[in-house]
């Protein structure tokens, strides 16, 4: 009789040897361990072992042979065990039970399992205290330090132990809150949550007190107090994450708002202007959408996951890419998610910041390397597990985001236009049909997540609000949807379950018909134990929702069931404008929806105009230009980030047509393109950019930068400059003081001005307002840790003709230009952050200029008058000269006949906006001249196909090997 | 000329592995595996059996257990029969992990797994294109193919074979794929040409008969000239190497 399974792998995996390599060569083993929480009797041992191991490359471990099977590694002498808490997401586990229930027909007692990850380690036990740091996470595993001889003592008593979530069985009763009480008494409410019978808060609701006070008005009006469920519900709906109240709110003179002013604004005016058909739907939905090409729509959505990251890196990245894959699922009847992008903003992951969330070193961050490296794997579980290529993406680095990294998460989505002759982007949830929840179950996870996230991360910020992503759940779900449900018009409408769960989704979709009813005793849950408002605003992962009219309900359900998929009726949408939730029939909400969407006190907003904080200036160092060059080459935000594109599957779906690592020499691109149909030549363009280090010095600018660069390297790439559209994501700090407020609104103007300019709609955005820490540092002293202020914009376009896509890489004969005129804008640039700085400018757009440019390149191109080409961004033009010599391994001359009273320094390394750097075949020049004189270009040099670069001044000649700067290029990221 | 392509429980690749095949000239279909436990018989249809690429139940217990246990459990006996007639079955990536881990390949004779497939030496995911050669050219799958491009993308493709059963392997010929470097010899484990650390390179393995083919590079993914990195450098022809692995299987029938 035993109660665990445990396997491990006879040689040593890759897992063993990389963590051996980083604790000095000490002797590890790992075992993935099984806890069940009942006996198992020989037979069911040795049927259960057979079914989850491999005879041939592993041993199961049995009281008989633990012994010697351990000895014969090493003599262990510590051990660390990490299992989830009760309760988190544990994806082997329930493979295991599928497992076991698959092919063990025999009966067998329900029983519960836990997965556990078990490292043995000879070696002191510091040494496994850094390992357990290393490999779990305290907020969702619990971590179990012993010697090997309590394992060995444990593993033959059978004392591993699994914890079942056990909450207490509690006899539901209407809970109703009394309002009528202090403002101080309200406030505590919004900030700390409802008090419970014991007392105890359930943590905030993020409501203030205008709010609290607007529904304590609405409930006097209608002559009753509100249930508990009611609030929570107002709290959820109302959330900054879901209402954007900022971007909506009165601003100085702005009346409308940043967002209908700036954003939306814009997109209108494009509309008005462009009378075409290539925006479809925008704003709206849970993406926007544009046209591909006759026949097909795509989507685009990037949504951020920031404060659940800086819990749990892995689990905050992994959700928040199949969340946002379930965007596409929910955009109009459902489109194919067919790319994935990424873009990381982290701090040093080299540095130890040591930072609290309480007094006293209680409470720790994460580590910088630790928040980092779980970020990048949940986005490759997330994204590899789903079958969705993940080609394009990002990361960046700067201390400030030491206390909340940025973690953008993107997907693309393809769908035919038109569905049973019905556009598929329109849909309605109509009187009468079907609320069906699809999917996973409901459990505790990411209870107040909504509400959490629209706050600053302090002590009270709710652990119970992380989840773990289960992609197998969502790709069983996608797949029903895509290929079995909406082709045949099952359904009236779908939505995602994502931030406020069921309250949101239902909320939202309801607004289409009127109201609802849920009944919400008939929602699964994972475990018992949930009062009625945990389900009801639950953000338990995987779940879509669905309006199915009443005649195809058993249809639906039959489809989803016969591939292992849950799908449950919850309730019905209704006519008559109220919500209604009701728990074993009592009434426990009922609003109306105008309240519920729109009771929410409008903010107003007031700006100042900020102090700007002058950087000091540097003594630049005496170094040469080689030197120069190879310093920002191996800068953490320029050097190659090829470690993250080779895990990242890029090339699943066979669409994959520009790839991240672009030329033999493997440069990491800064577009890249995707196929999506096999009977269209027709591609994707994808891009994205930030600069958060322009942000202080001008936030107008900063944002020109950012639309610019995001536009510039889809044009590069060979996209159609009339089919592409653009996304904004607002990540910003302290959005309640005046001055991040004048930021935002000179930020959101310079979106508007360049949209308009570019005359690429915004299509779909998200803002995320309060990414701050405040907290302690290892001294005890409290600190306040902000994020740059930093817009996120993300460019899709559609490439018309396969030979429209460029490459960056040169051939031998090739001359060299720039496009684009060089000015001396050295001012928050990456050199003089690296090398140091002089008196300088920041980088700032003309449109006018940049997009005579771009006209020119895209009718040279294609003529096919370029034979290649690269966007000329961070690092400037002497980065850019580099990356195409890595990318080609072919050697170039580069003649520094410098204009404009420019200096060489200034020239090579100036963030001057909106230039390209070109080659084309010496046959081509004289069309080229014809096509750019009305533009601004700079012939610098040529391809020679020799294995250096040279540069060559009026007085000397200076080189260096392609393979130096390569070395630079490729130097692994430390702490990484 | 009929494909069964496979799909269900976090397979992945399907579209693109059964748009490779119409291509070439087959008629196909995607099934769920759990329609085709429901109805095996359908199996009758079909000359071809083609497990794509994915991540099936998430890799958890080991890339393709699980799937070959539910495989093992209720449709073994018709997958065996399939494979006994002239017929033809290909794994590619993780549907050749659940051929593996069914015991399908190398030998029939015995029920039990002979060969594994475990974590990539470098400890993680690997997607990266590869210069691989045919080590076989028997079977009906690599014919008169040389030396291919094509990419891999996986987490655990390294073939672990106990000694005694290679000699035998290499004795009946029976590994189909090897890693080889930049000057076409051998990568002898060297990464990345050996993007995994497979002994003696093996990229793929077949079955005695050759009929069966499991694969861990990804043929359908190289199909088109443009799949293949940096084609704005080669002259533009309209395939990849991917295609000479489908057109293999249509001139067997053919």
């Amino acid at each position: 009789m035993t109660n665990t399974i445990q396997i491990l792998s006879i040689v040593k995996t890759g897992k063993e040897s990389s963590l051996q390599k980083e604790h000095n060569n000490k002797s590890i083993k790992i075992i993935d361990g099984y806890f069940f929480s009942t006996n198992l009797d020989d037979q069911k041992f040795t049927k259960i072992s057979k079914l989850i191991s491999n005879d041939v490359s592993q041993t199961i471990l049995t009281k008989k042979n633990v012994n010697k099977v351990l000895s014969s590694y090493s003599n262990f002498n510590w051990v660390v065990e990490i299992k989830f808490l009760p309760g988190v997401t544990d994806n082997i586990a329930t493979t295991v039970k599928e497992i076991i229930k698959d092919n063990l027909k025999s009966s067998f007692k329900s029983f519960e399992l836990g997965s556990t990850k078990i490292i043995l380690i000879k070696g002191r036990k510091e040494d496994i205290t850094k390992i357990s740091k290393n490999e779990a996470n305290p907020l969702i595993q619990t971590i179990k330090i012993y010697s090997f001889k309590k394992y060995l003592n444990n593993f033959k008593k059978n004392q591993f132990k699994i914890e079942k979530v056990k909450l207490p069985k509690k006899k539901y009763s209407k809970k109703e809150i009394n309002l009528d009480i202090s403002d101080h008494q309200l406030s505590l409410i919004g900030k700390l949550g409802i008090e419970e019978n014991d007392k105890s808060r359930r943590g905030t609701l993020g409501l203030d007190l205008e709010s609290l006070k607007a529904i304590r008005n609405y409930f006097s009006t209608i002559k009753r107090k509100p249930t508990d469920v009611e609030i929570e519900t107002l709290a959820q709906t109302w959330s900054e994450h879901c209402k954007h109240k900022i971007f909506s709110a009165k601003i100085d003179d702005i009346q409308e708002g940043i967002f209908k002013k700036y954003i939306k604004g814009a997109t209108e005016k494009i509309i008005q202007l462009r009378k075409d058909n290539f925006c479809v739907s925008l704003f709206t939905d849970n993406a926007g959408g544009i046209e591909f090409n006759k026949d097909w729509i795509i989507c685009h959505k990037v949504e951020t996951h920031n404060t659940p990251s800086a819990l749990d890196p892995f689990g905050g990245a992994i959700t928040g890419i199949v969340g946002v894959n379930r965007d596409c699922l929910g955009f109009g009847k459902g489109a194919k998610p067919i790319a994935n992008t990424y873009a990381y903003y982290l701090a040093d992951p080299n540095k130890n910041y040591r930072l609290y969330r309480q007094k006293n070193n209680k409470d720790p961050m994460l580590p910088a390397n630790f928040i980092a490296k779980g970020i990048i794997s949940g986005v490759r579980v997330g994204g590899n597990c789903s079958g969705i290529p993940t080609p394009q993406g990002n990361v960046y680095f700067d201390n400030r985001f030491a206390g909340k990294p940025l973690v953008f998460c993107g997907t693309v989505g393809i769908i035919p236009k038109k569905i049973k002759g019905k556009l598929s982007h329109k849909k309605k949830a109509n009187p009468g049909d079907i609320i069906l929840m699809a999917g996973g179950r409901v459990g505790k996870d990411g209870i107040h997540g909504a509400t959490f996230s629209s706050e600053e991360l302090d002590p009270n910020s709710p652990v119970s609000a992380v989840q773990i992503g289960d992609p197998i759940t969502q790709k069983k779900m996608s797949d029903v949807i895509i290929r079995e449900l909406r082709d045949e018009n099952l359904y009236s409408s779908i939505t995602d379950n994502g931030a406020g769960g069921l309250s949101s989704s239902i909320g939202e979709m309801a607004k289409e018909s009127g109201g609802f009813i849920v009944n919400l005793e008939k929602i699964p849950l994972k475990y018992n134990g949930l009062y009625p408002w945990e389900i009801w605003v639950s953000e338990s992962q995987e779940r879509m929702t669905l309006a199915v009219p009443p005649k195809n309900v058993k249809k639906v359900i039959k489809r989803f069931n016969a591939r292992g998929v849950e799908a449950t009726i919850i309730g019905k949408f209704i006519k008559k404008e109220k919500a209604i939730v009701k728990y074993n029939k009592i009434e426990i909400l009922n609003l109306d929806m105008e309240f519920l969407h729109e009771g929410y006190p409008k903010l107003n907003l007031k700006t100042s105009f900020p102090k700007i904080k002058k950087e000091k200036k540097k003594i630049i160092k005496k170094s040469s230009m080689i030197d120069k060059l190879l310093k920002l080459l191996s800068s953490p935000n320029i050097v190659s980030k090829e470690f993250i594109a080779t895990q990242y599957d890029h090339e699943v779906q066979a669409t994959s047509i520009i790839k991240p690592l672009q030329g033999e020499g493997r440069v990491f691109g800064n577009a890249t393109a995707i196929k999506p149909l096999f009977n269209d030549e027709k591609s994707i363009a994808l891009s994205q950019a930030a600069y958060p280090q322009y942000a202080e010095t001008n936030p107008y600018d900063m944002a020109g930068c950012s639309i610019d660069t995001a536009y510039k390297n889809l044009i590069v790439s060979g996209a159609n400059s009339k089919k592409i559209a653009i996304l904004d994501n607002f990540c910003w700090c302290s959005s309640d003081e005046p001055d991040r407020l004048y930021q935002l609104k000179e930020a959101a103007k310079a979106c508007y001005d360049y949209a308009v300019a570019y005359q690429t709609p915004f299509i779909s955005g998200k803002d995320s307002m309060f990414n701050d820490f405040k907290g302690f540092d290892k001294t005890g002293k409290s600190v306040k840790i902000s994020i740059p202020p930093t817009l996120l914009i993300s460019s899709i376009g559609v490439v018309d003709k396969i030979s429209h896509l460029t490459k960056i890489t040169p051939d031998d004969g090739d001359i060299l230009l720039v496009l684009g005129a060089t000015r001396n804008e050295l001012q928050d640039s990456v050199y003089s952050k690296t090398i140091g700085y002089e008196k300088s400018k920041n980088p700032v757009v003309n449109s006018k200029d940049a997009l005579r440019t771009y006209k020119n390149f895209e009718k040279a191109n294609k003529l096919r008058i370029i034979n290649s080409a690269i966007g000329i961004d961070l690092g400037g033009l002497g980065i850019a000269i580099t990356k195409m010599a890595i990318a080609s391994k072919k050697g170039l001359t580069i003649d520094l006949k410098l204009k404009n009273k420019i200096s060489v320094d200034q020239f090579l390394f100036s963030e001057t906006q909106s230039r390209i750097l070109v080659s084309l075949k010496k046959n081509k020049l004289a069309k080229f001249k014809k096509i750019f004189r009305t533009s601004d270009y700079t012939i610098i040099g040529k391809c020679t196909g020799s294995n250096v670069i040279e540069f060559k001044d009026n007085k000397k000649i200076i080189r260096s090997k392609i393979s130096d700067f390569a070395k630079s290029y490729k130097q692994k990221i430390k702490g990484l | 000329m009929n494909v069964l392509v496979l799909s269900g429980y976090g397979i992945n690749c399907e579209n693109e592995t059964l748009h490779s095949f119409e291509v070439v000239g087959f008629k196909g279909k995607i099934v769920h595996i759990n329609d085709l436990i429901q109805n095996p018989k359908q199996l009758n249809n079909y000359q071809v059996f083609a497990i794509p690429g994915g991540f099936s139940y998430g890799d958890d217990t080991g890339s393709g257990n699980a799937m070959a246990k539910k495989i093992m459990t209720n449709l073994y006996d018709q997958l065996i029969d399939f494979s006994l007639k002239d017929r033809l079955i290909i794994g590619i990536c993780n549907g050749c992990q659940i051929l593996i881990n069914l015991g399908l390949i190398p030998s029939l004779n015995k029920k039990d797994p002979e060969v594994a497939m475990i974590e990539n030496k470098s400890g993680s995911y690997e997607c990266r294109w590869v210069d691989i050669k045919v080590s076989n050219n028997k079977s009906p799958w690599l014919k008169n193919i040389s030396i291919m491009n094509l990419p891999v993308a996986h987490q655990e493709g390294q073939f672990m074979i106990p000694i005694n059963l290679l000699k035998s392997v290499k004795a009946n010929n029976l590994i189909g794929l090897q890693y080889i470097n930049h000057h076409k010899k051998l990568a002898k484990g060297q990464f990345p040409f050996n993007p995994n650390g497979s002994k003696d390179d093996i990229a793929a393995l077949t079955n005695q008969n050759g009929n069966i083919l499991a694969m861990m590079p990804h043929p359908e993914r190289a199909f088109y000239h443009y799949h293949i990195p940096n084609w704005q450098n080669t002259t533009s022809k309209k395939f990849g190497d991917g295609y000479k692995i489908f057109m293999n299987a249509k001139k067997f029938f053919a």
